[in-house]
């Protein structure tokens, strides 16, 4: 039972990267394009995890809350608890209904609870936060929001937080997106080819390396995600099938490889600066064959070849 | 030690020198005079705090950055007074370790410790510090996983160029047990060496109301606190030398981590030109004034790869003392790069301090890389083998060029520039 269930696991880790996401938790960056939104993503993954029985807060900045309740069934629609930052952002109507403290102090109303499930809040979105709040605020928040679990310091234990933010990559520079990223322990990266879209998901474990995997995916009108396997992947472009590679060492003068005996006697050579014992044994004998050595020489025109030695003359 | 007696008593004494060569291990000559680490004792006795040396080449006093092969490549170790500032690799996984070795080294030599951090807890970043190495066995045990490693390798490719095994991979000063230990990255440092350690903690979640208002000061809010922290504690505890201690004196090693992040409420990361884009540099100025006038030292950890603004960055080197860049080979093209596999990434050592020295102590080896094994954190000089196929792209020549710029004088104009020259 064990072995299938693990097998399981590992296909579904495989494959589902992307249904895992809210269940690492932590801060989750959706980044997406022009070409390709990620609203609709977005509202995928807030559906599942409303039907996984979570809390799920919704920080409705961008777009109205009609506009992004569309699409859902009205059980999940119970569910959600959206806070409308649309209609009035700036508070000027200045109704009972209205949340002291703008998004972010709705975010720390949002931890300040008492109950210890999980929790899903989804940031719709992020650039509309990073336009009207200053960057380094907004960082601490979400760290502060995102890291409540490990605070040891409560009385009760708080459940996993998952922060969903809806990041538009074009609208910013490298500055607040790299600082986003570094915090977050998701990012997905919306992109695509020819229709169908993709996402890069980069996981960021702390002190573990990060791994990545691209998942293809499209989505259902009712908000459910399907996962795919992706386009035909094409033939590597610069293997031309009508050449076959040629391999150098054919038709070779010389030999390049070795047989098993070639190499067993050159692994057993002692190379020249290696003293064993027999190198000494053979210098210190005496060589037996010094008797068979001959100097031939052939003299030239000019050679002398009077015997005697020209000091002889010198008295000293 | 029994020569040095006999001379010692043959010479009479006025061999003062002499006579304090007993108590170091390190040289036999003895400077006269006022001491660089400025002690108000009479005479000229050193200074012995446990954990520190005075360097050989300047007699400043130094402390163990908690990984040996580090300290050889600072010329001993860290001075007493200065800062280390290390950049952060990109995703952040090996500058955490450094960190924790310095912390960890304190704990085992019984420094004082204070750690500053926006991001987690200083109570659980203590928990997470790696265990030393202290008895022999585990030296052996290390020297053997070292040697293992080293030997299948070495006998199969030295058979001709055999001098070159017995080159050391890097070279190790005498470690001995009083300064610098191995750290083993696997296991966590015993509760009972954390409890009996003294430590201050600041968290900045903590110190400051999360209310938006800001003043408006050169400073942000965070450093400012920190900075009174800081300074409380090296008042509190007689760090500065104020009142002269009956009791040991000790050594206050600061940690601060991720210094620069949007976490500190700093927007050197999140904007070209911000409004306050002077903080860090007058944080870092203040803090380098608080260490020299106290016997601390500090490591700090920067995320410089966010910092958009690239002025700031070289103003930062300039306003440190040590400055040490982490570039890991994740998600890079290097990390497929055969002539980097045996490696997790490369460490640039970008600025060696001039203290009462015309010049400074920098190693002969630019070209270092280093690697989390399961147990411990080496640096070794990266040896690039030469390529022997056709195959190999042109843009590792590249890679090699640029390496080669860095190896000193020696190599001359042929390895200026970016082209690699064929003959």
């Amino acid at each position: 039972v064990t072995l299938s269930e693990g097998a399981r696991a590992g296909i579904g880790r495989e494959l589902g990267m992307l249904d895992s996401l809210l269940s690492f938790g932590g801060l989750v960056l959706l980044r997406d394009s022009v070409e390709w939104e990620g609203r609709s993503l977005l509202k995928a993954l807030v559906k599942k995890s409303a039907l996984c029985g979570e809390q799920v807060h919704i920080l409705g900045c961008e777009v109205s809350e009609e506009e992004f309740r569309e699409g859902f069934d009205s059980d999940i629609n119970n569910r959600l608890v959206y806070h409308d930052f649309f209609r009035d952002p700036l508070n000027w109507s200045k109704t009972e209904e209205a949340l002291p403290g703008g998004p972010l102090g709705a975010l720390r109303a949002i931890c300040k609870r008492t109950d210890p499930g999980p929790i899903t809040i989804a940031l719709d979105s992020l650039s509309w936060l990073l336009l009207h709040l200053p960057c380094t605020t907004l960082c601490q928040a979400l760290h502060a929001v995102s890291h409540q679990d490990s605070c040891p310091g409560d009385s009760f234990p708080v459940g996993k937080v998952s922060v969903l933010g809806l990041l538009h990559e074009e609208l910013h520079g490298p500055g607040p997106v790299g600082a986003l990223s570094s915090l977050a322990q998701t990012e997905v990266t919306l992109g695509g080819t020819k229709g169908q879209a993709s996402a890069h998901i980069l996981c960021r474990r702390p002190r573990q390396r990060p791994t990545d995997q691209t998942q293809w995916f499209s989505i259902f009108p009712d908000f459910s995600l399907d996962l795919q396997e992706g386009p035909s992947v094409e033939s590597q472009p610069y293997s031309d099938p009508h050449i076959p590679p040629v391999d150098p060492t054919t038709h070779l003068t010389f030999n390049l490889h070795l047989s098993k005996k070639e190499r067993e006697a050159k692994d057993s050579l002692i190379l020249p600066f290696q003293f064993s014992s027999e190198k000494q044994q053979a210098l210190l004998r005496p060589r037996p064959g010094q008797a068979t050595s001959h100097i031939f020489y052939e003299p030239d025109a000019y050679d002398d070849l009077d015997q005697e030695d020209p000091d002889d003359d010198l008295d000293i | 030690m029994a020569a040095v007696a006999t001379c010692g008593s043959g010479a009479g004494t006025t061999g003062s020198a002499v006579a304090t060569a007993s108590k170091s291990n390190v040289t036999s000559f003895q400077r006269r005079g006022p001491r660089a680490s400025g002690t108000n004792d009479s005479g000229p006795r050193l200074v012995s705090i446990a954990g520190t040396r005075p360097s050989v080449r300047n007699g400043q006093l130094l402390v163990s950055t908690g990984l040996p092969a580090l300290d050889q490549l600072l010329g001993g170790g860290l001075a007493i007074g200065t800062v280390l500032l290390i950049e952060e690799d990109k995703y952040n996984i090996y500058s955490p370790l450094l960190f924790k070795c310095f912390l960890a080294e304190g704990i085992v030599n019984g420094h004082t410790l204070l750690v500053a951090s926006a991001k987690e807890d200083p109570a659980n970043i203590l928990q997470e510090l790696p265990a030393p190495l202290l008895d022999d066995n585990s030296k052996k045990e290390f020297d053997e996983d070292v040697y293992n490693h080293k030997t299948p390798e070495s006998n199969i490719k030295m058979k001709i160029a055999w001098r070159y095994q017995l080159l050391p991979k890097m070279e190790i000063g005498p470690v001995s047990s009083r300064f610098g230990h191995y750290y083993d990255a696997s296991k966590r440092i015993p509760q009972e060496l954390i409890e009996a350690s003294n430590w201050h903690g600041f968290f900045l979640p903590e110190k400051i109301s999360s209310t938006l208002k800001v003043e408006p000061c050169s400073l942000t809010p965070g450093y400012i606190k920190l900075l009174q922290f800081i300074q409380n504690i090296i008042y509190e505890e007689r760090f500065d030398g104020s009142n002269p201690q009956k009791k040991q004196r000790n050594v206050l090693r600061i940690g601060i981590q991720n210094l620069g992040s949007p976490l500190w409420g700093d927007d050197i990361c999140c904007a070209e030109n911000g409004s306050n884009s002077h903080s860090l540099t007058k944080f870092l100025y203040v803090l380098r004034g608080l260490l020299r006038t106290s016997l601390s030292a500090c490591i700090i950890t920067m995320p410089t790869h966010l910092i958009q603004n690239k002025a700031i960055i070289a103003r930062i080197t300039n306003l440190s003392d040590t400055v040490i860049g982490l570039e890991s080979f994740i998600g890079s093209e290097r990390e497929t790069n055969p002539l980097y596999k045996d490696y997790h990434g490369l460490i640039h050592i970008r600025q060696i301090p001039r203290l009462n020295n015309l010049i400074c102590d920098e190693s002969d080896v630019k070209d270092l890389a280093f690697k989390l094994k399961r147990k411990l954190f080496t640096i070794e000089r990266l040896h690039l083998p030469p390529d022997l196929s056709d195959t190999v792209s042109r843009s590792s020549k590249q890679d090699l060029a640029e390496s080669t710029k860095r190896l000193g004088p020696g190599c001359g104009m042929m390895a200026g520039g970016k082209k690699h020259l064929d003959f």
